[in-house]
């Protein structure tokens, strides 16, 4: 067995992406570091580590967002490399930077493929340079609307405006007609000036309708790039994805092959090292155009993990560390095997224009069984901040089939309680039961045309639901050990019997 | 024991009582309907529900006047009944935080009359704006929060006395 890559590696982020990167950690010999603000210095991921530091600040600016308090933090606990996660800095070529300057190692990408491939205009013209295709558009803003008027036209409508240093949605605008391209305009640039204190746009021509499809690569520093296949994230709500699985439905393996050697390229020609995701739109005829970069470990890489049995933080370590992929999966089979789907499991109200929403989680159940992987960064008691992102956890599914990991998906979604605040559980079940998903029959604007998903059933509740509502806490009362008398409150009640349960455990 | 509650449901008020008449069996009445059902705590929370020898789980969870209860796989939101009758649940001159913010706006003061639907404040979470309305028409007796202010959900901002119908 050779040595731990690393002694000691400090996990800059919270949640459940925190945890998985602790557990990816521990399981190669090598010591995980947390760093928590004020209002997670409770918070479920903290208890994945043998070792936190407070770094302070409520918001993410004041704490996860914060550079030199993450450094800071590295020093101290004398680590020897940051993983960066997703989100937060992972994507920040000065944080890559100072991790670099400060004698550490940044496991990701180096700044300099981050800053080309950032931008979606330096991204766009690396990918042009490579022989991937990309979406037919002009990217020649220099601030003069006249002329951006005039590509425009030539381009072609409907098209899409873009924030050259967007993301998420934020500056993008899609114009139907000439007529709306003005005023279209002005306000994509205001909202990137806004959000990025860039407001350089991109036109695109409006590829619709078109599916999501993402190719996940690793690379390591020795030039060598491989391609894991691909990943569908073709439901969205608000440009955010939702579900995501492997393999696609329509990628055979001609198309993953295709689609694979483009990633690859534009890996090489940006020097890419470490996981990167590279997406693309495939419209109807299956023909794919370059989209962007994620320069970072994928919210969703358990899907890939899961059909290709590989541990993608456990790569990242090692190629970090200098490790030769050609070593690390050399002989290995990395065809997809099986089918594996995930869904983001959010605080949040469907019904009322996904609203994140905030509060107490009152109970906790996770899915189990064969099969079923929940990523998970929340417990039951834990209060959920409107200082964070709103996702609590993932639950990723593994079958033979597409129908049967669509089957298991559903029962597990039955079986998952996350109770006290809105969250989405019902309605991703809703999605996974619905007949278009089954079909696989996926396109970016899948949620948008089934509102009726996102609304839920108007049925009042039945009367059990009523019943169950007095005896759920008397049921609680009477379990073994937690005595006869019925607290006021059953918060209170179920917090009680869990503490007593475990000391009499302990004991 | 018997236990009591009364809910909304479709606008109407429901009464429920369950009387527990032995260990882990009891009768419950919804409206005009019994059951016989057993009953028998989980492990972690919430309960196994048998009626008709067919079982189902249940959890639950409390959010002020309302709950939240998990059955079979799906969630229900429940409406307690504020004092007697429907009449109580419809517009309301509580003024609540839908869920946990900051108060980035308050347009009313104590004193002022306020149209049904009019907006008295405004509320940011996760970045997105949430604008609060008075349920009723009436006039501001109490503003509880002020701009800046952190604010949970559930937790009232204004309270509306609402004009007499004539």
């Amino acid at each position: 067995m050779s040595p731990p890559p690393f002694r000691r590696v400090l996990v800059a982020n919270r949640g459940e992406i925190a945890v998985r990167i602790a557990r990816g950690l521990r399981e190669l010999g090598i010591e995980p570091v947390g760093i928590c603000s004020d209002p997670d210095r409770t918070a479920t991921h903290t208890l994945a580590f043998p070792r936190m530091i407070a770094i302070g600040g409520q918001t993410a600016l004041e704490s996860y967002l914060d550079i030199d308090k993450v450094i800071d933090a590295a020093k101290r606990a004398s680590a020897d490399a940051i993983h960066p996660g997703y989100g937060f800095l992972s994507e920040n070529p000065a944080f890559a930077r100072a991790v670099r300057d400060a004698g550490l190692t940044f496991i990701g990408p180096t700044p300099e493929a981050m800053e080309i491939l950032g931008s979606k205009g330096t991204a766009k013209d690396a990918a042009v340079a490579a022989g991937v295709p990309v979406v037919p558009g002009s990217n020649r803003d220099q601030g003069d609307d006249a002329m951006l008027a005039r590509e425009a036209d030539a381009v072609g409508f409907p098209l899409l405006i873009k924030a050259v240093a967007g993301g998420g949605g934020k500056g993008m605008r899609s114009v139907r007609s000439k007529e709306d391209f003005a005023g279209a305009l002005a306000t994509a640039r205001r909202e990137a000036k806004a959000a990025f204190g860039d407001d350089r746009v991109l036109l695109e021509r409006f590829v619709h309708p078109a599916r999501h499809v993402e190719i996940q690569v690793i690379a390591d520093d020795h030039g060598d790039v491989v391609s894991l296949h691909e990943r569908e994230c073709s439901v969205q709500r608000r440009h955010q994805k939702v579900i995501e699985e492997a393999p696609s439905p329509v990628v055979d393996a001609s198309l993953r092959q295709r689609m694979g050697e483009a990633a690859t390229a534009l890996a090489r020609r940006v020097g890419y090292r470490n996981a990167g995701t590279v997406e693309f739109l495939v419209d109807d005829n299956l023909d794919f155009y370059f989209l962007e970069v994620n320069t970072r470990l994928q919210v969703e890489h358990p899907v890939t993990e899961l059909v290709t049995g590989v541990d993608l933080v456990h790569l990242q370590v090692h190629c970090a560390a200098g490790g030769r992929l050609r070593d690390l999966l050399g002989g290995r089979d990395l065809e997809p095997r099986g089918h594996a789907i995930e869904v983001r499991i959010y605080a949040e109200a469907p019904a009322n224009g996904y609203l994140p929403a905030a509060g107490r989680l009152q109970l906790v159940r996770e899915a189990s069984g064969p099969g079923v992987r929940v990523d998970s960064g929340v417990r039951t008691g834990d209060e959920v901040t409107v200082f964070y992102d709103p996702m609590l956890a993932k639950l990723i599914v593994h079958a033979p089939t597409r129908a049967e990991a669509c089957a298991r998906m559903a029962q597990a979604l039955r079986d998952s309680v996350y109770l006290g605040i809105e969250t989405n559980v019902d309605f991703l079940r809703r999605v996974v039961d619905d007949e278009g998903f089954r079909a696989g029959d996926l396109r970016i604007d899948f949620l948008d045309r089934k509102p009726e998903l996102a609304a839920g059933p108007a049925d009042a509740p039945p009367d059990l639901a009523l019943v169950a509502a007095l005896l759920a806490p008397l049921g609680v009362a009477a379990a073994p050990g937690a005595g006869g008398s019925r607290p006021a409150s059953t918060t209170a009640l179920w917090q009680s019997v869990e503490g007593l349960r475990l000391w009499e455990a302990a004991r | 024991m018997t236990l009591k509650k009364t809910f909304v449901r479709d606008g109407e008020p429901v009464d429920v009582s369950v009387s527990l008449d032995a260990e882990r069996r009891a009768r419950a009445r919804v409206g005009t309907q019994a059951y016989d059902v057993e009953y028998q705590a989980l492990p972690g929370g919430g309960v196994r529900l048998v009626v008709d020898g067919v079982a189902c789980d249940a959890f639950l969870a409390t959010r002020g006047q309302r709950l939240q209860v998990r059955l079979a796989g799906t969630t229900y939101e429940l409406e307690i009944a504020r004092g007697r009758g429907a009449a109580a649940a419809a517009g309301s001159g509580v003024v609540e935080a839908p869920m946990t913010g900051t108060v980035l706006d308050v347009m009313v003061a104590v004193g002022d009359a306020v149209a049904a639907e009019q907006h008295v404040a405004v509320l940011s979470a996760m970045k997105m704006e949430h604008k609060l309305v008075a349920g009723v028409a009436g006039v501001v007796r109490e503003v509880r929060c002020q701009a800046g202010d952190l604010v949970d959900q559930g937790q009232v901002l204004v309270r509306v006395e609402p004009t007499p119908r004539e």
